[in-house]
């Protein structure tokens, strides 16, 4: 077999994914949908790393945990490749499909067909050896969220007085228990976009650099008492020499994703 | 009617692990619900995590859905915190599938796998909607339905329940399918109800509780009698011959979030002839019928390719007796296609079948974890329960085991057994020291899980006669193994509570009565009753006295040869006089040996029904004594005489 590059060393070491999770698949918790990629990738044949030990487990690392019940079009994971597990720029396929040599976008759509409908993978790239993991290079978060039954009017305004003032309180649970603090300096963006058939639709910008910063935060401030609707992560930052960028766009040659599952 | 999902969806970022309630799973099916097909709930009266994985509701719902005038979902009970949500939105229990409304369907059908669900099956009618009394349905309700274990003591569900099937379920469901689905295209008319529950008390397997009547004599029940000519005395189980011609799930059904046995299962065989006395799958699943090597391999491969797991458990009610094991764990070992990467689970070992040879195979992946079933802490209640396995059968099985890399393994042992004395219940923990000790010999991390269950007879067994022992006596049972194991720390004990296994007693060989009992404990809230945090002994005590009936009369007493019990007019093929005197030989200390491979008892299981024990090999696998006593460890050899049998086909 020709090879370009020694077994165990050389350019490239993972793959970066970019999925989304949208519909019914929301209610899957982060954990859970780990086990999905894990089960996904042995059907795709991808020639996953593992950890060593007793135990061996396959080994990927995912962004920013994505709250259960919120949706996405902006997951990142990043797929460590076994030892020899490329040639060129082809991945070297195992399990079932031994001896099939595939492009990163052909293994993207194998995973896509092995998860279950509402989460697509939407861009892969190859990656090289280098570069800070996901988790410590996000800044901010992109979200939109509806509030149903609420009136748009009465949102817009509490949306206008939260960004004039100098310190808004949020309200989340940690352990079980009840806390507040000023969010203000996290609110990097906030606006009503529009309506769905719920209700208005706000879009926030919520930095993730201190911690993550929820959308249900903002409650206490937009709408007290009332309950989140749909929330959606619509886009990761990253910073890059001041510009903010996404770790990956959606990829042009795949089909955007389809909201199924509805 | 339509989809519920848009009603449901705002409920369920409020309750604990909504994935539950989402369906999506790999393998599940969208059925198209039409004019002319017949409906199916299937219903798993406990949460999905544990009603999930249930072959028997996945094998019915691939047959029902390959079917042209049929649709089966599935259901499971809601959580307490969503059942509220539920409630207070006026929303019933639905499907998972479609999020249909349950009473939408045609039949809701239950599996009943432990009688502690009892009062979750009446939860779920309500909350379909569905009157609880069987009496109180209006003409065109849903039929509730009922199979599995338990529904071989049909009786404390009677009232509630308006057919229960008894055995194996896949040819069964298409006779009741034909009959509800003339009804249905009938229009369900007013005052056909009736109608058509005679019509399905009359296909075989099928028992419909209304059509016969009990009388009582006091607290004796005298008689349970078909009240029409046409409705059979007696419900004869239905049996499928041949596993062979069923190679279901094809599809096994893969779910989204975390689940009890959350890996590939594959059914090597069902039935089994090894007789243990306690044991009431062993005795209303026979004869054994092995699945083909071949086809479990490619169950095996298949089911891996379509799942993406990278564990299969080969289940049965003693996988190491199947006589293609060693084949098929070792060529799913070598197969490339798993890269070295899938690990087997042998979930129920017999000890005296476990050798080297399978512990080195099972553990060349991740070592799955061992539980071992000596049941009984000494040779003597061990013959008496006729489970015949000597104690170097044990210490053969754990040395095997810690020879090749474990370093704890589970022993799971019942007490409250007939006759047990206070020192065969203190052998359980020198048997554990013992293994401990062996495994010192290769590890110093060597430990054992002890696990302690309180017995309770069961119907369509040996030991139906036995009255159970007290909560209290049980308790003191437990605590004469934990003071002897509590300073050995290398020995876990974990024990079943005492107060559950008593209120099991309560239904486990309840007649009609037990019905009213089982209602006082819903109408009080007490659901998921297998739940600690929401099991109420007390509950059940209080029903009992309300409705005016004794624990000591259901639980504690011996039963009597003369006796009518509330299950005789339901045959499991087991001859009564047969089972009478195998409790005679366990009280007199006899045991018997495993049939498969010595002559026939005659207990009615294959001669009833003129089927046979299909098994690949007329031999016994390798290793141990192989339940007859004597030492095979070489196997391959047969240590009594085959007795040829008028064969009906298959194997013997």
């Amino acid at each position: 077999m020709r090879r370009s590059h020694p077994i165990g060393w050389g350019r490239w070491v993972r793959v970066r994914l970019r999925f989304s999770k949208l519909g019914k698949v929301r209610f899957v918790g982060h954990r859970d949908v780990a086990r999905l990629f894990e089960r996904a990738l042995r059907k795709s044949g991808f020639p996953a790393a593992y950890s060593e030990g007793f135990n061996p487990r396959m080994r990927m690392s995912f962004g920013l945990a994505l709250p259960t019940c919120y949706e996405s079009e902006a997951e990142y994971l990043d797929l460590p490749i076994a030892p020899g597990g490329w040639d060129g720029d082809e991945l070297l396929l195992v399990g079932t499909r031994q001896g099939e040599r595939v492009s990163v976008e052909q293994v993207a759509r194998l995973l896509s067909e092995g998860l279950p409908s509402g989460i697509d993978v939407t861009a892969a790239e190859l990656q090289e050896r280098g570069g800070p993991s996901l988790q410590e290079v996000i800044t901010s978060c992109t979200w939109s969220f509806d509030l149903p039954g609420q009136d748009p009017a009465a949102i817009a305004e509490r949306i206008d007085r939260s960004l004039a003032a100098d310190v808004l309180i949020g309200e989340r649970t940690r352990k079980g228990t009840r806390v507040s603090d000023d969010i203000r300096p996290a609110v990097l963006g906030l606006a009503l976009e529009g309506a769905s058939e719920r209700g208005p639709v706000v879009v926030a910008e919520l930095s993730a650099s201190q911690r993550v910063v929820r959308p249900s935060e903002l409650l206490t401030a937009l709408a007290p008492g009332a309950e989140l609707g749909v929330a959606r992560r619509r886009h990761q930052w990253i910073d890059i020499d001041g510009a903010r960028r996404e770790p990956m766009p959606p990829s042009t040659s795949m089909s955007s994703p389809a909201v199924a599952g509805k | 009617m339509t989809s519920l999902w848009s009603r449901l969806e705002p409920l369920l970022p409020r309750v604990e692990k909504p994935a539950r309630y989402i369906g999506c799973e790999g393998g599940a099916i969208v059925p198209d619900h039409r004019a002319d097909s017949t409906s199916w709930l299937l219903t798993y009266p406990d949460t999905y995590e544990i009603g999930l994985p249930n072959q028997g509701l996945q094998i019915l719902y691939e047959l029902l859905n390959e079917r042209n005038d049929a649709v089966a979902e599935r259901s499971y009970a809601p959580w307490v915190d969503l059942e509220r949500e539920l409630r207070s939105a006026g929303l019933p229990l639905f499907s998972v599938d479609t999020h249909r409304p349950a009473g939408d369907f045609d039949i809701i059908a239950f599996n009943l796998s432990a009688e502690l669900v009892y009062t979750n099956v009446l939860n779920c009618i309500d909350l379909a909607g569905v009157p609880v009394r069987a009496t109180d349905r209006a003409d065109d309700a849903p039929l509730i339905g009922a199979g599995g274990h338990c529904a071989y003591n049909p009786e404390p569900l009677a009232d509630f329940v308006d057919f229960f099937v008894m055995g194996d379920g896949e040819e069964v469901i298409s006779d009741i399918t034909d009959v509800v689905g003339a009804w249905r295209r009938a229009g369900k008319r007013p005052g056909t109800r009736e109608t058509v529950l005679r019509e399905l008390s009359k296909v075989a397997g099928v028992y419909v509780p209304a059509m016969y009547s009990v009388s009582y004599d006091g607290p004796r029940l005298v008689s349970v009698e078909p009240r029409y000519s046409d409705v059979p005395a007696v419900v004869q189980k239905r049996t499928v011959a041949d596993l062979g011609a069923w190679p279901y799930p094809r599809t096994p059904l893969v779910p989204l979030t975390e689940v009890v046995h959350d890996r590939l299962q594959v059914e090597v065989f069902r039935g089994c002839t090894r007789g243990c006395r306690f044991c009431q799958a062993g005795m209303i699943t026979r004869p054994v019928r092995e699945r083909p090597a071949e086809q479990v391999r490619e169950m095996i491969s298949n089911g891996l390719a379509r799942s993406g797991y990278d564990e299969v458990s080969l289940t049965s009610l003693s996988t190491a007796d199947f006589s293609g094991i060693e084949d098929v764990v070792q060529g799913t070992m070598d197969d490339p296609a798993h890269c070295g990467r899938v690990s087997i689970a042998l979930p129920s070992l017999r000890v005296d079948a476990f050798t080297v040879g399978l512990a080195s195979q099972v553990s060349r992946a991740r070592r799955t974890g061992l539980t071992f079933a000596p049941e009984a802490g000494s040779w003597r209640m061990r013959q008496i329960i006729n489970k015949l396995i000597t104690e170097e059968d044990l210490y053969g099985a754990v040395r095997s085991a810690y020879s090749e890399g474990w370093h704890r393994m589970k022993l799971y042992f019942l007490t409250g057994l007939p006759s047990e004395m206070d020192e065969d219940t203190l052998g359980i923990a020198d048997l554990a020291a013992n293994c401990v000790e062996i495994g010192r010999e290769f590890t110093r991390k060597a430990s054992v899980t002890v696990s302690l269950g309180g017995f309770v007879p069961k119907p369509h067994t040996p030991f139906q006669w036995f009255g159970q022992n007290s909560g209290d006596e049980l308790m003191r049972k437990v605590n004469l193994v934990r003071e002897a194991t509590r300073r050995n720390p290398r020995v876990n004990l974990k024990w079943h509570a005492p107060e559950a296994t008593t209120a099991e007693g309560i239904t486990s060989r309840g007649d009609r009565r037990i019905g009213g009992v089982i209602e006082y404990v819903w109408r009080r809230g007490g659901v998921f009753q297998e739940w600690s945090e929401h099991f109420d002994l007390g509950l059940w005590e209080e029903a009992m006295a309300a409705n005016g009936l004794s624990m000591d009369w259901y639980v504690y007493r011996h039963r009597t040869e003369d006796e009518v019990l509330p299950w005789d007019h339901i045959h499991a093929g087991l001859h009564k006089d047969f089972l009478w005197q195998d409790w005679q030989d366990a009280l007199a200390g006899y045991g018997i040996e495993d049939c498969r491979w010595t002559p026939c008892y005659d207990c009615g299981a294959c001669t009833e029904y003129g089927i046979e024990h299909v098994v690949a090999s007329p031999s016994p696998p390798n290793g141990g004594s192989q339940g007859t006593g004597q030492n095979l460890s070489t196997g391959g050899f047969v240590p009594v005489e085959l007795r040829p049998r008028a064969a009906v086909g298959g194997a013997t």
